[in-house]
């Protein structure tokens, strides 16, 4: 690079033009809030300085260094993942949208869930109440929009080079990482002025000052370079067929190609947000500490239990979401899947055959038997499956409740194999060459299901996508034209079974494993209603949605009631007075109580009011919200197979 | 002889009472082709209503009224549960089916999940979470005919579960409402042309099989003397296994299908434990008492394999 193009560069860099400063502008603030509120209103300068002093001065350290490194990483990647997704945002703008509306959103969306979990100093409590908020939010503002604009029209998307978009995106993440670094100064040095700061943590904020601006540069870049991937041009194919589509489609195409109208819902933008998510998971356990305090090991826990609901809801999207076969007695797998572990896994296998294996020499043994168990249930689902196969809809979820109901009765009564009502206990954890997981800590089980979701939700995308998967969905549509189509019933619908079963019974090893012990009243029908409430609630068919229904119905189930109701009997919570008056009326009245009431509600309003579920699958909103699609404009005809994109276009989601 | 007979009473028994809950199941169904999973539930606020009234009425168990006053004191009993009953079926349809009228399949099922699951937390909210006595008012007498000793009660539940069937198939057979019913039932869009209100006949007939749920409630309450928050689904899981096996959508098939159960239900005792040595390992273990329920599944399922729409259903082949 020539020494003229460096100057305009740095000079581009401290001066922007005039267009571009506007579009800085409105995402600095956007994204600064956030920031901000994150650092200094919550934990995030509080953990980093801890981290700091626990280095600096061990004896105060709050967690053991190993734990202290993992939070450091996590809260560098957060920074610098923001830094980038500023930079993508600032690039991926079309400016057309007002300034308002997208402060709104990063207010609601950002600053928001970070408030009300600092309030509720509880993190399921704050996104459960956030959720509620943003879902209040979205149909006010649908509403607001529907009345107030009038709805762009996405063909004309202003056209923009890579070398500009480049530009920007390094001109968004240098100027948020100059203003972050500048405020945060500032900020440190009032804390040292007033005596609360130590003296060693400035040399932290001087390096700081200095690697912010220069790490927005190039993270500004690294943004850029998404966005750079998502450009019109890189639709070359699709660009000039925009013209053509129905407006359903093409603003669904609008959230892709950048730039966009809508930066923060875009496919670049999720690239970023799901991997904030995951470092987030990843390093959960190391920073739970700093942020919550005390209870760790709890609420890892509570996370770690929660985990095989979400492969259940996954296992039983398939059965459900992607075949259609209504099953409403999915739970019998689910305990096929545990007491196969759980019999081979405690004394149980010696009282059976015999012979115990000796947990010391072979305690390798979880990890094949995961297969064994999964595989059990699948034969165990098509066994169960076979009779159900000329069955219509409805006769199939009698028959299927009936198999859940079946599969614990006889549980309870062969005593001999099962050790009926008294369950079995002693089940071994898995273990990983001698080190025993039973003892200490639940963070490797924390560990251990975030693979075993990654795997299942890999082995889902997959099945999906796959020819199976879409003779599947022909037969969820349209038996008979599925077989007329050359589609064989009878095995798809058994595959179907299988592979749901093949699901349950991972998550029941798993299950039964965590908990060490497992008896016949921990599978019942209430548990198979739950599992479809979460794949319904979540969305049919949908691979997020069904993950995002299973975490709220968890949430809601298990750990919001229960811990309203350890707040209503703690006199200092907000919740006491409205407790006391209510039970002055209601003698019965617990929040675990009210239990099923809320829930059951809740099933009736979103199935009234949102059918098609929390995330659903693209095929399924379109279906269910066929009359919300602006007028086709004249000529708007689908793209017809001769086109080169004809084949990505019919892609089922 | 005399035992065989008990456990036919026993039978007969059960069955009026899956009965008369089964035809509410299978009324709904055939009209709106919905599994109705909150009718269980309507027959458990059932008992809670009768025993808010008997305590409203100061009647229990240690000055039951006789004679006269009995007749009266069961007649309310009978008219307001069914009557209360009938109405929170309608109120149920208005709020949690007609909205989805239009809907796929499966969401009309979820939300009546949904309704089953309000007003199992509204039983236990009422009542609390244990079995509620409920006032045993009818005479314990037996009746001695011939062979057998039989209660007074029983055959009263009995002649009470044939008065309504046989009133209900009248009903539906023999009057203009009854051939409004049939007709929505079959074609809701040609019945609409005829001049029919369908809404208006959806709603009775929520109405009707809500008020015959709330008439096997006050008879439960009289034989079994107790009732519990979750009563409901038990016996509305039964009853509607009950219907499904005659062929749902047909009112003398879920009349038969809940015979078959009750009969089943009661004649399972006889199977011997496995486990007790002097059945010499047959039978099942434990003895076929607790595995009544797994019984009646897989008959249903034997059932259904061999003819799949129920013992009385027609076979609709699927329309292209």
């Amino acid at each position: 690079m020539s020494v003229t193009t460096t100057t305009r560069g740095v000079g581009r860099l401290l001066s922007p033009e005039l267009k571009t400063r506007a579009l800085l502008f409105r995402w600095l603030i956007a994204l600064l809030l956030p920031l901000l509120v994150f650092t200094f209103v919550w934990q995030g300068d509080y953990v980093i300085n801890n981290v700091l002093l626990g280095f600096i001065t061990p004896a105060t350290a709050l967690t053991a260094p190993s734990k202290a490194i993992q939070s450091a990483i996590f809260m560098v990647l957060f920074y610098f993942l923001v830094l980038a997704l500023a930079g993508y945002l600032v690039a991926s703008d079309s400016g057309r949208r007002k300034t308002v509306s997208i402060w709104l959103d990063s207010f609601v969306f950002a600053v928001v869930p970070i408030l009300l979990i600092d309030v509720t100093n509880n993190l399921v409590i704050g996104i459960a109440v956030s959720g509620i908020a943003w879902a209040i939010f979205f149909t006010v503002r649908k509403r607001i929009k529907y009345l107030a604009e009038a709805p762009s029209s996405p063909t004309s998307l202003p056209t923009i080079s890579n070398d500009e978009l480049l530009q920007r995106a390094i001109l968004g993440g240098f100027w948020l990482g100059l203003t972050l670094s500048v405020i945060w100064l500032l900020v440190d040095v009032l804390f040292f002025v007033t005596g609360t700061l130590q003296t060693e943590l400035l040399i932290f904020t001087a390096i700081r000052t200095v690697v912010l601006p220069i790490a927005g540069y190039f993270l500004g870049m690294l943004g850029g370079r998404v966005a750079q991937r998502y450009t019109a041009a890189a639709y070359a194919s699709r660009d000039a067929k925009n013209n053509a589509k129905a407006g359903h489609k093409s603003r669904l195409e609008s959230q892709q190609v950048v730039p966009n109208d809508q930066p923060l819902r875009s496919s670049g933008a999720r690239t970023f947000y799901m991997a904030l998510l995951i470092a987030f998971l990843l390093f959960y356990p190391a920073i739970d500490q700093y942020l919550f305090g005390y209870g760790t090991d709890g609420r890892v826990t509570g996370y770690g239990d929660a985990g095989y609901y979400v492969i259940l809801a996954l296992g039983l999207n398939i059965v459900v979401g992607f075949a259609g076969l209504l099953d409403l007695g999915y739970v019998a797998f689910f305990a096929i899947g545990a007491y196969t572990w759980g019999i081979i896994g405690s004394t149980q296998l010696g009282i059976i055959f015999g012979t115990v294996f000796n947990p010391l020499v072979l305690s390798w043994l979880f990890w094949p038997m995961i297969i064994v168990s999964a595989l059990v249930a699948a034969f165990w689902g098509v066994v169960l499956g076979a009779p159900t196969l000329r069955l219509r809809g409805d006769y199939l979820a009698i028959v299927t409740l009936g198999f859940g109901e079946i599969v614990p009765i006889v549980v309870l009564n062969l005593n001999q194999v099962t050790n009926g009502a008294n369950g079995l206990v002693g089940i071994h954890s898995p273990a990983f060459f001698g080190l025993d997981w039973s003892v200490v800590t639940p963070t490797p089980y924390y560990y251990l299901v975030l693979a075993l979701i990654a795997l299942v939700i890999f082995a889902n995308i997959r099945l999906r996508d796959s020819r199976l998967g879409r003779a599947w969905v022909a037969i969820r549509e349209d038996e008979i034209a599925a077989a007329s189509s050359g589609i064989n019933l009878r095995n798809t619908k058994l595959l179907a079974f299988g592979a749901g079963a093949f699901f349950a019974g991972i998550a029941g090893a798993y299950h039964s494993a965590k908990l060490g012990e497992i008896s016949p009243d921990s599978f019942s029908y209430g548990d198979s209603i739950v599992f479809l409430a979460m794949v319904v609630i979540g969305g049919l068919g949908s691979i997020p949605g069904v993950i995002v229904g299973a975490i709220s119905v968890y949430s809601i189930n298990i750990l919001i009631l229960g811990q309203l109701d350890s707040l209503a009997t703690d006199p200092t919570s907000f919740i006491y007075p409205v407790y006391h008056t209510i039970t002055q009326y209601v003698p019965g009245f617990t929040f675990g109580n009210i239990r099923n009431l809320i829930f059951g509600v809740i099933l009736i309003t979103i199935m009234i009011f949102r059918p098609e579920g929390l995330i659903p699958s693209a095929r399924r909103k379109r279906e269910l919200h066929r009359d919300d699609d602006a007028p086709a404009g004249a000529g708007a005809l689908d793209i017809v197979p001769s086109d080169p994109g004809f084949e990505a276009e019919v892609r089922i989601e | 002889m005399s035992e065989f007979l008990q456990f036919v009473i026993v039978g007969l028994v059960s069955g009026s009472i899956y009965g008369l809950i089964a035809l509410g199941y299978t009324m709904v169904y055939g009209i709106i082709e919905l599994i109705n999973f909150a009718h269980g539930d309507i027959f458990m606020i059932g008992t809670l209503v009768t025993i808010l009234l008997f305590n409203l009425l100061h009647v229990n168990d240690t000055n039951p009224p006789t004679g006269l006053a009995l007749v009266g004191i069961l007649l309310l009993a009978f008219i307001v549960t069914m009557i209360v009953c009938a109405v929170l079926g309608v109120v149920i349809e208005l709020v949690a089916y007609r909205p989805l009228r239009n809907a796929p399949r499966l969401a009309p099922l979820i939300s009546a999940i949904g309704v089953s699951l309000v007003l199992e937390d509204v039983g236990k909210l009422w009542k609390g979470l244990s079995p509620i006595a409920f006032p045993q008012i009818f005479p314990r007498a037996q009746i001695n005919l011939g062979a057998v000793q039989v209660n007074e009660i029983d055959i009263f539940i009995i002649i009470v579960a044939v008065v309504l069937m046989v009133g209900l198939q009248w009903l539906v057979q023999r009057t203009r409402l009854g051939r409004a019913m049939r007709a929505v039932a079959q074609d809701r869009e040609a019945a609409s042309l005829m001049g029919v209100n369908v809404n208006r006949i959806i709603s009775v007939t929520f109405f009707i099989g809500a008020a015959l749920a709330g008439a096997a409630a006050v008879i439960y309450g009289l034989e079994f003397g107790t009732t519990v928050f979750y009563v409901g689904f038990n016996i509305g899981l039964i009853a509607f296994t009950a219907a499904v096996l005659g062929g749902i959508g047909n009112i003398v098939g879920a009349m038969l299908g809940s015979l078959v159960i009750g009969m089943v239900q009661s004649f399972a005792v006889l199977i011997p434990d496995s486990l007790n040595p002097s059945s010499h390992g047959i039978g099942l273990p434990h003895g076929g008492g607790s595995w009544s329920l797994a019984i009646i599944f897989a008959i249903l399922i034997l059932i259904l394999v061999f003819r799949p729409s129920g013992l009385l259903g027609q076979n609709t082949p699927d329309k292209v």
